[in-house]
This record gives structure tokens, C-alpha cells and sequence, in this order.
């Protein structure tokens, strides 16, 4: 029997962008949206860099409060695209956790990552390239997951299993397992005939 | 995860609470949000929760105040205390007052991580081993099964101990539903023949013409259909106990043959000529007045004194309501358990209903009763509506005593559906599913005569 995918609609631009939160590498850059548009199967904006809204910095904590960058997302970019993936090589916390690789709200407008804490590796010595950028790649699509109502997976080593360490990170797979893809595309269909309808 | 687990994050702070109810929504958790405790209690009222992560400074009754209650009404549910300012004394406090675990703010998340899944795991745990040891209690029928505080019961908790040791016949007496034989399992389980077989009989239900060949077992071809041979009951029960339950049923046929047993401990297979030895302890029980079934005839004396060695008697419900609070309490718990619903305990008002009702069905009644309760409750405690149909003025449920014996029952079916149908014998067997041949042997067993004999379509045959 041949496996049939459900598959979204071909959409217009503006759907899901991708927006760096001060200086960001372009291959960083590059990688994420190629992922997103490969999975998703919809077009990713790439928008101009801004810088981090300062408020969003905890001077106690020397780390920026990655719930307040959502806020902030959601309050100035959720006209412009219906998803927004904020990206920054700052590191992020939350009032409650020491750190986070990335936030997003279930079914919320925006999402944040940092990629502060991904080169780092068993030993002293940074990952390689190679590996920073699946770690990079794993987080942003695990917090778009989120932002399309899909929940920590516990089966197998899908991209959307919680990952509290490096090592976790690694061990899971950068793509969704069936389950979780045809779950991502229902609430993607949903969220385009919303989005058609606005 | 075989079911959506519901956390509860309990702070002031908007902030904390958006954080960690978000971090909890993304393991696919149900979580609810509450700024006080007072909130809390009252989303607990309608919810159930498996986890609270509760802050320790809130304005109201704060975060030790909710512990407590919380510990107090809803023990099942575990809390976890946050706190921004994590000092000794605190964490000590709250794990004297029953907290699960103390985080202080922020947390690592690796670290919360495991804790969620620590405490789903002991609450996954928990939750095998109070059914795991309700179970061997039932199986293993011992004392811990029968519950009462009451003086009455407590007397009879002792008498149970001094005569379970003993080899002599015992008779246990009460009314339908109070437990006999929970307590002739009891006595089983603590004489010295508990290791042997525990056989049940029930000598109403079986019929007449079967309760000699399942009692004493058969040999091949001593009737037809005996195409192989079998095992009697008193052979299974060979080193352990046999119960004739409503031996006042038995037939006096029937108890002289169980006499001679008694007496010889030998007894034959049907169609056998060979003794065979007969190693058990004989415990009855019946809810009729056996000294008037010897007075009308149809109870034979010498056998009478046989099974009434030892006597026992369970005083029915009624005359141990302080015993009904808690065994509506453990029919809670275990019915909540069996039915995996989240229903806890059982309001003041409710309980009062239970307490003054008069339970013509005893505990089984009682155990009926809330099950029923628990089923149909759509809050976690059990309320007076619940009960309503047992107040007096209420017809749901008649409290005068319905026919409780099996044959009652029949007796009682046949009757109305006989009523109902004029006593024409063909309509009332179709109903009932049987042939009229059935349907007549019934009435002349049961002496069954039309009410107003005008409106009858039959005579009712001689017996």
C-alpha cells in the first residue's frame, strides 16, 4: 500500500518568518528556513534583523527572559506572518528555568530560540559546524511544533521528545515521526483556512 | 503516557504561573492556573489534579495553608511547594506538612524534568500497590476485609479469633447482606486449614435434583450424561473449608446425608461403593430462623445441632450505624479505583442520609448504593442529591425490603408477570422465556395461586 501524506495547500507568502534578533549568521539563518520550508511544505519569510528589545534582559540573571521576547513578538509581528521564529546567539531563560534552547507557547503566534549554548560539547571543544547546525535546526523545528499545538512526543526519537540537555538534543532525530507530521499538517490546514478567512 | 495527566500552578505571580503552566502544556499535561489558594480549593472541588506546584507566599491562606487543606481533603493529589527565597526552614516546614518536594526558583530544567516524571511515577506506583493490596486482601479473605468499629463488631472481630483456631462446625446467622460469608472466608483464613481450599456453596442456587451430584461428586455412568467422572465439592474442599451458604435452603434429604458425613467423615461418589474420606471444616450461614424451619418440620434437629456448634451472629446495619460512615468511605475508595473515577469522600449532609437510612439490604445495599453514587458523580465529593431517592417521601427505590433470596426474587417475578399477563400461561412463558411445561412446575413449586381468581384464564393445577 503506498504511505499517502496529508499535504497542505500551496500558499502565498507570509505565512511563516523567520527574524533574527541581532546579529545572526547567515548559514544559521539559511538552515532554519530551508528546514521549515522543506517540512512544513510552506513558504518562510526571511525578515530583516532587529535588535533585542531591550527590556526583555534580566540584569540579575545576565541572561534575556525568553517569555517576554514572545510577548514581545506576538505584540509586533503577528500581523505581518502568521508564525514568527525569532532566532539570537543571546542566551535565553524564563522566570522559572535556569535556561532555555527555545520558547513557544502551544498554539501561540511566535516562538524563540537560542543557539547560545548549542556549540558546546562533552568536552571543552565546541561541536562542529556540522553538528551546531542539526542542533539548531532540531530546536527551531521543535518550537514551531509547539506553535502548531504539537505537545513533547513520547515515542521513538521524534523532534518534538523534551530535550533538557545537549545530550538529549543529539539523541533525538531532526524531523517529525508520522504521528506528529500528520498531527502538524491537520493544524496546518486548519490554520491556513483561518488564515484565507481573515 | 496513558492518560493526560492535570497540574495545577498555584502563585500570585501571572508570570510564574504562565511560564510553568506553559512548560507543562507542552508535555500534553491539562493544567489549570489559580492566584490563591482560596482559587485552588475551589478548582479542586470540581477537578481532579494529580500534581500542584504551589508558591509559598500568597496573600489569603498561602502556600503552607493550601498544603495543609489540601493534605486534609484531597490526599491522593501531591504538592510541590516553589518558592523565590528557598531557605532550610522552609523546605523542612513543608515537607513536615506533607509537601512531595521543595524546588526554589528558578529551576534547572533537566531537574524539573525529573521531578515531573518522579512523581508520576510514585503516583503510577501508589496507585498499583492500594490496588494490588485490595486485591490479595480479597482473595486472601482475612479479617482486613470486614470493616466496623461499632462494639458490636468488635465482639464479633474477637469471637471470629477464639473460634477460627477450632476444628468445630460453626453457624453464622444474619440478615441478607450482611457479609456471612466475608466471615466465614475470615474464619477460613485464619484456622489452621488456610492453606487448604476455601468452597463456597450456595445451597439456593443450586437445584434439588443437581446439589447431590455437585456435592459428593459422581462415577461414570452412574446417570445419564455422567460420561466421565467427578469430583464432589466436599472432595475439593479436602483440607480446607466447605461453606454451605443459605443452609436453611437444603432439602431434608440433603441433610441426611450431610449428617452422615459429618458424623462418619466418610462419604460416597453417586453410583459408587467405595468411602471415601472426608477432610474438612464445615462452616453455614443462613438469614432464617432455623428454630422455626425445625418446628414446622422441615428442619432437621439432629442436624441443626451438627452445623450449630458455634454460633455467630451479624447484627445487620441498622444496629451499627456508627460502622456506616466508614464503610461508605471504603466503598468510595475502592469503587473510585475499580471505576477510575476521581470522586474522593462523601459531604456531611450526604453521610447523613446514609447514616439515618434504614438499610432493609445491609451492606451490600450500602455498597450498591454507592457505587451507584460514584458512577453517576460528576464532582469530586459525593453530595446529598446523590442520596435523595433514598429519603423518605422519595419513590425512586421503595425502602420497605424487597425479596432479597434468589428464590424470593423468582417467586416474586413470576408472579407479577403471571398478574400481568391475566395467568394466561402461554403469554406469561413467552415473556418469562421458558415453555409452559417450566412455567407450571413453577407455579405448583411455588404454590402460586392469581390474585383475583374472576380475571384468571387458568385453573391453577392440584400440586
Amino acid at each position: 500500500m503506498t504511505k499517502r501524506k496529508t499535504q497542505p495547500p500551496a500558499e502565498k507568502k507570509g505565512l511563516l518568518s523567520v527574524l533574527p534578533l541581532g546579529s545572526v549568521g547567515q548559514d544559521i539563518l539559511r538552515i532554519v528556513a530551508d528546514s521549515l520550508q522543506g517540512i512544513l511544505r510552506i513558504p518562510v519569510d526571511l525578515l530583516e534583523a532587529e535588535p533585542l528589545p531591550p527590556h526583555t534582559f534580566m540584569e540579575a540573571r545576565n541572561q534575556y527572559n525568553a517569555m517576554a521576547i514572545i510577548r514581545f513578538l506576538s505584540e509586533n509581528h503577528s500581523h505581518n506572518s502568521f508564525k514568527t521564529l525569532g532566532i539570537t546567539g543571546k542566551d535565553l531563560c524564563n522566570p522559572i528555568l535556569t535556561y532555555v534552547f527555545g520558547e513557544a507557547y502551544m498554539n501561540g503566534p511566535s516562538a524563540v530560540m537560542s543557539y547560545h549554548r548549542l556549540h558546546q560539547g562533552q568536552t571543552e571543544d565546541p561541536v562542529s559546524r556540522e553538528q551546531f547546525l542539526d542542533r539548531v535546526v532540531k530546536v527551531a523545528l521543535h518550537e514551531i511544533g509547539h506553535t502548531f499545538n504539537l505537545p513533547h512526543c513520547h515515542t521513538g526519537r521524534c523532534v518534538m521528545r523534551a530535550s533538557n540537555n545537549l545530550k538529549e538534543l543529539d539523541d533525538k532525530l531532526n524531523y517529525l515521526c508520522d504521528y506528529c507530521e500528520l498531527f502538524l499538517f491537520e493544524s496546518l490546514k486548519k490554520a491556513l483556512d483561518v488564515h484565507r478567512n481573515a | 503516557m496513558s492518560r493526560k495527566h492535570r497540574f495545577m500552578v498555584v502563585d500570585d505571580e501571572l508570570i510564574v504561573r504562565e511560564s510553568l503552566s506553559a512548560w507543562l502544556e507542552q508535555e500534553g499535561s491539562v493544567v489549570s492556573k489559580a492566584e490563591s489558594g482560596e482559587e485552588a480549593l475551589k478548582l479542586m472541588e470540581q477537578n481532579f489534579y494529580d500534581v500542584l506546584f504551589v508558591d509559598i507566599k500568597m496573600p489569603g491562606i498561602g502556600g503552607f495553608g493550601l498544603l495543609q487543606k489540601v493534605k486534609e481533603l484531597f490526599p491522593t493529589t501531591l504538592v510541590v511547594i516553589i518558592t523565590a527565597y528557598g531557605t532550610v526552614d522552609h523546605a523542612v516546614e513543608a515537607l513536615r506538612l506533607g509537601a512531595n518536594d521543595f524546588l526554589v526558583k528558578p529551576f534547572d530544567p533537566e531537574g524539573l524534568g525529573l521531578l515531573v516524571a518522579k512523581l508520576l511515577e510514585h503516583r503510577r506506583l501508589v496507585e498499583e500497590t492500594q490496588y494490588l493490596r485490595t486485591e490479595v486482601t480479597r482473595y486472601r479473605g482475612g479479617l482486613d476485609e470486614i470493616i466496623g468499629s461499632s462494639p458490636a463488631m468488635v465482639e464479633l472481630f474477637e469471637t471470629i479469633r477464639e473460634v477460627a483456631g477450632s476444628e468445630s462446625s460453626i453457624l453464622i446467622l444474619g440478615e441478607t447482606g450482611t457479609g456471612k460469608e466475608l466471615i466465614a472466608r475470615a474464619i477460613h483464613a485464619n484456622s489452621k486449614r488456610m492453606g487448604g481450599p476455601f468452597v463456597p456453596i450456595n445451597c439456593g442456587a443450586i437445584p434439588e435434583s443437581l446439589i447431590e451430584s455437585e456435592i459428593f461428586g459422581y462415577e461414570k455412568g452412574s446417570f445419564t450424561g455422567a460420561v466421565r467422572p467427578k469430583r464432589g465439592l466436599i472432595e475439593v474442599a479436602e483440607d480446607g473449608s466447605l461453606f454451605l451458604d443459605e443452609v436453611g435452603e437444603i432439602t431434608p434429604k440433603m441433610q441426611v446425608d450431610l449428617l452422615r458425613v459429618l458424623q462418619d467423615k466418610r462419604f460416597y461418589r453417586v453410583g459408587s461403593v467405595e468411602p471415601l474420606r472426608a477432610d474438612f471444616r464445615l462452616i453455614s450461614a443462613t438469614h432464617q430462623d432455623l428454630h422455626k424451619k425445625i418446628a414446622d418440620g422441615s428442619f432437621r434437629q439432629d442436624f441443626f445441632y451438627r452445623i450449630n456448634v458455634i454460633s455467630l451472629r451479624v447484627p445487620p446495619l441498622r444496629e451499627r450505624r456508627e460502622d456506616i460512615p466508614i464503610l461508605a468511605k471504603h466503598f468510595v475508595k475502592r469503587f473510585a479505583m475499580e471505576t477510575n473515577r476521581n470522586v474522593d469522600s462523601i459531604d456531611e449532609s450526604a453521610m447523613k442520609i446514609l447514616v439515618d437510612y434504614p438499610w432493609p439490604g445491609n451492606v451490600r445495599e450500602l455498597e450498591n448504593v454507592v457505587e451507584r453514587a460514584v458512577v453517576t458523580s460528576r464532582k469530586r465529593i459525593i453530595t446529598a442529591d446523590a442520596f435523595a431517592y433514598l429519603m423518605p417521601g422519595v419513590p425512586c427505590v421503595p425502602v420497605t425490603a424487597a425479596p432479597r433470596s434468589l428464590q424470593d426474587a423468582e417467586v416474586a417475578h413470576i408472579r407479577s408477570v403471571l398478574e400481568e399477563s391475566d395467568w394466561n400461561i402461554s403469554r406469561a412463558a413467552k415473556v418469562l422465556g421458558v415453555d409452559r411445561t417450566t412455567l407450571h412446575k413453577k407455579i405448583r413449586k411455588h404454590d402460586l395461586q392469581p390474585a383475583n381468581p374472576k380475571n384468571s384464564d387458568m385453573t391453577v393445577p392440584a400440586k
